[in-house]
């Protein structure tokens, strides 16, 4: 720096604002305007909140207290859905790694390969695991299998979005001496790339799972098997006792598979 | 430390915890498909119901072109569900996050914080949908929307307020002290000495929350909550697969455009923020997200 430093005691003078911050504001609530009209958009109204506030805590308040009585009845869909989601994470993360690998430039130079693979990625990962479990609940009937492959389909697009995000992230010069070292692109992808990434591929994995064993909440409501399907029965009764049951079984169990996971990826790091 | 001759070689680490590691995942995987039944002939019918799933919607009679506008005008409804949600998040969240950091309120108070933001997070937004807001706020004309932009809304709260917290754990406490010198009461410590440090990446994680948001609301209408999934769900029911057909390429055209401008946005504001703190690369919210979500 070559310039003098302003004399003491002036203000230094506020920095202009970048055209774009008025732009991107302008955008902003002509967006949320658009969005929130009653004319063009969902008609949102906050004042609407409040006079449904008293309905809402009449509803929650049958939440209260949860029927612990029915709480045996949930052991069996709770552990199909263990299941599934062990079966969707392993499908799901061994078929989502050479697809990461094809999905970054360090390790997929040819170009076509790489378009090839990020365009079919972005379609698999803009579908919600939803949509999928309705369209294989079409396709081979309600129950359990419709459930996995619908979580197959969406753990691959996580995971691989996220790996093959790190794999553009690696530090180039274990991938320089084994090309040095005359590695061919497969023992280069072994030896330099994968053992940068194991660690950040295994908390993906574990995140995963996590997410499958909430998303069967929601996918046994179109029929694909687990916890899903008795919320759907218990709320078609509002049997909202019964649910708060399931809700907190839930919350639960992501917690301790959450403590397992933190348990084991400090392990790994 | 016995330092090894530098010419021999490392001694290999112990491989006996990862081959425990990978029996006990073997056994689990191999428990979970012996007792989940129903798995070889069925998945066996798997390609011809994909086949005819997909010939019915796009070969047969090709999909069903005629619907395009109607397909467009659920799927920009989706879209205002995910931008009024993702704001009531975003709103919420803020100073839920600034409340569940360690270093702003400490002890107990960010403690009871987080295991609230953990808590609304535990409860996807389909469910919120079905149980709490479309018996609140009924079904049917706005109301659907309305209902699914609640569960949209209440939902990213827990997301959102969790990574905020975590970027305010990771601020440089100098600017705080500054303000609190300088006689700044709490608000306004808040206000210029946490906020601007933070802001950038709040705002990339409320537009990746965004992107995730469209996904969510583009299936709300399953159960009833608006937007493109009833449109969906109903000809999935009567099986008008031309229709599905449609309904989901522009599904999934939406999602990928919507992903690309938010993605560059993101990718705009996290390296304008960075040349502005001195270079320094923040991390990708992808990333955080997963240590986190």
């Amino acid at each position: 720096m070559t310039s003098a430093a302003p004399p003491a005691g002036v203000r230094p003078a506020k920095p202009r604002r970048s055209p774009w911050t008025t732009v991107a504001l302008v955008g902003f609530a002509a967006l949320t305007w658009w969005a929130a009209s009653t004319e063009f958009g969902i008609g949102f109204d906050v004042v609407r909140i409040f006079e449904n506030i008293t309905r809402g805590a009449d509803i929650i308040a049958e939440f209260f207290p949860p029927n612990w009585e029915y709480l045996p009845r949930t052991y069996g869909p709770m552990l199909e859905t263990f299941r599934m989601a062990v079966i969707a994470s392993v499908i799901g993360c061994g078929v989502a790694l050479p697809i990461s690998f094809l999905a970054s430039r360090v390790t997929t130079p040819n170009l076509v390969a790489f378009l090839v693979d990020r365009s079919v990625l972005n379609v698999v990962r803009a579908l919600p695991d939803l949509l999928y479990a309705l369209v294989f609940v079409a396709a081979v009937g309600i129950g359990p299998l419709p459930g996995i492959l619908a979580l197959v389909l969406f753990n691959i697009g996580v995971v691989a979005k996220l790996l093959s995000e790190t794999i553009d992230g690696v530090d180039p010069g274990p991938i320089e001496a084994a090309n040095a070292a005359g590695a061919n692109r497969t023992q280069m992808v072994r030896w330099s790339v994968l053992p940068q990434v194991l660690p950040n591929y295994v908390a993906y994995s574990l995140y995963v799972f996590e997410l499958n064993i909430r998303a069967s909440a929601v996918i046994g409501i179109v029929g694909a098997g687990g916890i899903g399907n008795l919320i759907n029965t218990e709320r078609r009764f509002f049997r909202y006792d019964n649910l708060m049951v399931i809700l907190i079984e839930i919350f639960v169990f992501v917690f301790v598979i959450e403590l397992i996971s933190i348990w084991l990826r400090r392990k790994l790091v | 430390m016995t330092a090894a001759t530098p010419t021999a070689r490392p001694r290999r680490p112990s491989r006996r915890q990862v081959l425990f590691g990978v029996a006990v995942l073997v056994a689990l995987i191999g428990w979970a498909v012996v007792t989940l039944d129903v798995l070889p002939e069925r998945l066996l019918r798997l390609p011809g119901g994909l086949a005819h799933i997909f010939h019915g919607m796009y070969l047969e009679e090709g999909p069903e072109w005629e619907y395009l506008p109607d397909a467009i005008g659920g799927m920009l409804e989706s879209l205002q569900i995910a931008w009024i949600g993702t704001i009531i998040g975003a709103v919420i969240s803020l100073p839920m996050g600034l409340l569940g950091a360690r270093n702003v309120t400490g002890g107990i108070g960010s403690n009871v914080m987080r295991q609230v933001l953990n808590a609304i997070r535990a409860v996807p937004e389909v469910l919120l949908a079905v149980i709490v807001f479309i018996p609140i706020v009924g079904i049917g004309g706005t109301s659907s929307a309305y209902a699914g932009t609640l569960a949209i809304g209440v939902h990213s709260v827990g997301t959102l307020g969790k990574l905020t917290a975590e970027v305010v754990e990771g601020i440089d406490p100098g600017p705080v002290e500054a303000a609190r010198a300088a006689g700044g009461n709490g608000l306004q410590v808040q206000r210029w000495g946490v906020l601007p440090q933070v802001m950038p990446e709040v705002v990339a994680f409320w537009l990746y929350r965004f992107e995730i948001n469209i996904r969510a609301s583009a299936i709300l209408g399953v159960v009833g909550a608006g937007g493109v999934g009833e449109a969906l769900t109903q000809a999935m029911a009567f099986n008008r697969l031309p229709r599905a057909g449609i309904i989901i390429i522009v599904i999934i055209v939406a999602t990928i455009l919507i992903d690309t401008a938010s993605g560059w946005l993101r990718r705009r504001i996290i390296e304008g923020a960075a040349a502005r703190v001195g270079g320094e690369a923040l991390e990708q919210p992808e990333i955080a997200e997963v240590r986190t979500a």
